[in-house]
């Protein structure tokens, strides 16, 4: 039953372009908001989740730890972001087993991203639809690092960015407010805001994920707390 | 941005298209709804309950025998919807995962781990090119011990997700409109409100007045947790309620 094409359905157009690969970015830009701050002492994620209300909401999330000290969320498909959270997940712990240490965040995603890269070459296989924004904290260095992964492989380090749907806006809105001083109660106010740029409807605990990474590690908000943040914007 | 060219390969296997879509999946969404059956499933406090159309064409065919409802281990019960062959195999798999899992660590697969599992076939069929994604789509429905009565869905894209009330097939859009006005937030339907409300969304999206030949129900409680499905007498005092009501 593993029949597999051995060939590479990524190739290069007559121009030079890997137009699987961009055609996946696209993809991405489809995809639900995301936005990622660095503060100071930490790092916030932000993402649009909107259901419907049949939806049980605690069944799914987007906002997803991936060791006690990274965690990362996603613009662009659901199900391709599940596969890379397993994998992710495997390789922090690879890591830990053989040096006894969490991961740092550029080892897990230097990992992710060749994941990704390979499926831009290998047989028989589509690239990912997904950007991830992977948030950790080093707790060697004892900083916040926030790095995106592309469907490409390629990686990057941000002081603050948005993917998905007018990312360029989330982006051009983030470059006004960002500060080198931002404190992460600040950073989550300012998450929001950019996130509310591009929302259609009434903002509520139920169609927004918040998570943050900061020096006691990760964790993804609950309802009620995102609540509370809520209720200090309006 | 320039309308790149695509070989054309993009509609023939799941490459992504200029626009970052998917077109054998989208195709594969498109498939489930060729058989004209619709599914409809409802959590309620303490039950879950999923009904689906019976149709049987032929008299030859012995009725027993056309079912879409399938157990997937004692405890864990589902509704097909679309593709008969790729249903069957796909529970076939579910069966084959639950059955590995109670192997390998001693314990009763809770069920949303199963649903994950079998969505992450599903994406592994939308990016590989080697197999096609299926034109089916599993609703299953069981009592988690932690969690409490579960409903949840799988599709060709390989999305799942928990939900109160979801329908599948060719009625889909109407039926879940129907359902959004009846759940709340927090809904607390009784066995025989959430059985009750399954069929009357059934009934009223397929304008239809049902006999107890014509649809088949399957249920878990909290009283009992073993998927069943209700003989027809049972299905009789559920229409008989129904129609008095109205």
């Amino acid at each position: 039953m593993s029949e597999r094409y051995s060939f590479s359905l990524t190739t290069f157009s007559p121009s030079g372009k890997l137009v699987q690969i961009e055609y996946a970015i696209n993809a991405v830009a489809a995809g639900a908001p995301s936005v990622a701050i660095k503060a100071t002492n930490g790092i916030v994620l932000a993402t649009e989740k909107k259901q419907s209300a049949l939806h049980d909401e605690t069944s799914l999330h987007k906002i997803e730890p991936i060791a006690k000290n990274v965690g990362m969320v996603y613009s662009g498909m659901g199900p391709d972001y599940r596969v890379l959270i397993r994998k992710a997940r495997k390789l922090a712990q690879q890591y830990m087993l053989m040096y006894q240490c969490p991961i740092p965040t550029l080892q897990i995603v230097q990992r992710i991203a060749s994941v990704m890269q390979e499926y831009t070459q290998s047989g028989g296989v589509r690239p990912f639809g997904v950007s991830l924004l992977m948030a950790g904290w080093d707790h060697d260095e004892n900083r916040p690092y926030l790095y995106q992964c592309d469907p490409s492989g390629a990686y990057f380090a941000w002081k603050a960015t948005a993917i998905g749907k007018n990312f360029v806006n989330g982006k051009t809105f983030l470059e006004k407010r960002y500060s080198e001083t931002l404190e992460l109660e600040d950073a989550v106010h300012t998450a929001i805001l950019t996130l509310k740029e591009s929302f259609e409807g009434q903002m509520t605990e139920d169609n927004i994920e918040l998570g943050i990474c900061d020096q006691n590690g990760f964790r993804r908000l609950s309802p009620s707390e995102v609540k509370d943040y809520l209720a200090a914007i309006v | 941005m320039s309308r790149g060219s695509s070989a054309g390969f993009d509609r023939l296997i799941t490459i992504f298209s200029p626009e970052g879509r998917l077109y054998q999946v989208e195709y594969a969404f498109k498939a489930i709804n060729q058989g004209g059956f619709t599914s409809v499933g409802v959590r309620g406090k303490d039950s879950v309950v999923v009904v689906t159309q019976r149709k049987v064409p032929d008299k030859l065919l012995d009725p027993a025998t056309m079912t879409h409802l399938f157990k997937i281990t004692s405890n864990i019960g589902c509704v097909m919807t679309g593709m008969s062959p790729d249903s069957k195999s796909q529970v076939q798999r579910a069966r084959y995962e639950a059955s590995n899992w109670k192997y390998k660590y001693g314990y009763e697969i809770p069920i949303d781990v199963l649903c994950r599992r079998i969505a992450d076939i599903n994406q592994i069929y939308t990016q590989n090119a080697e197999m096609r994604p299926l034109g089916c789509s599993m609703m299953l429905i069981g009592i988690d011990h932690e969690n409490g009565p579960q409903l949840l869905k799988t599709d060709p894209a390989g999305y799942y997700s928990g939900y109160k009330a979801i329908s599948a097939g060719a009625k889909q859009l109407e039926a879940n409109n129907f359902l959004e006005k009846k759940v709340k937030k927090d809904c607390n339907l009784t066995f025989v409100e959430t059985v009750d409300l399954a069929i009357s969304c059934l009934s009223t999206v397929m304008s239809a007045d049902f006999k107890s030949t014509e649809i088949e129900v399957g249920v878990v409680t909290v009283d009992n947790p073993e998927f069943r499905v209700l003989a027809e007498s049972d299905i009789d005092v559920h229409l008989t309620r129904i129609a008095e009501k109205d």
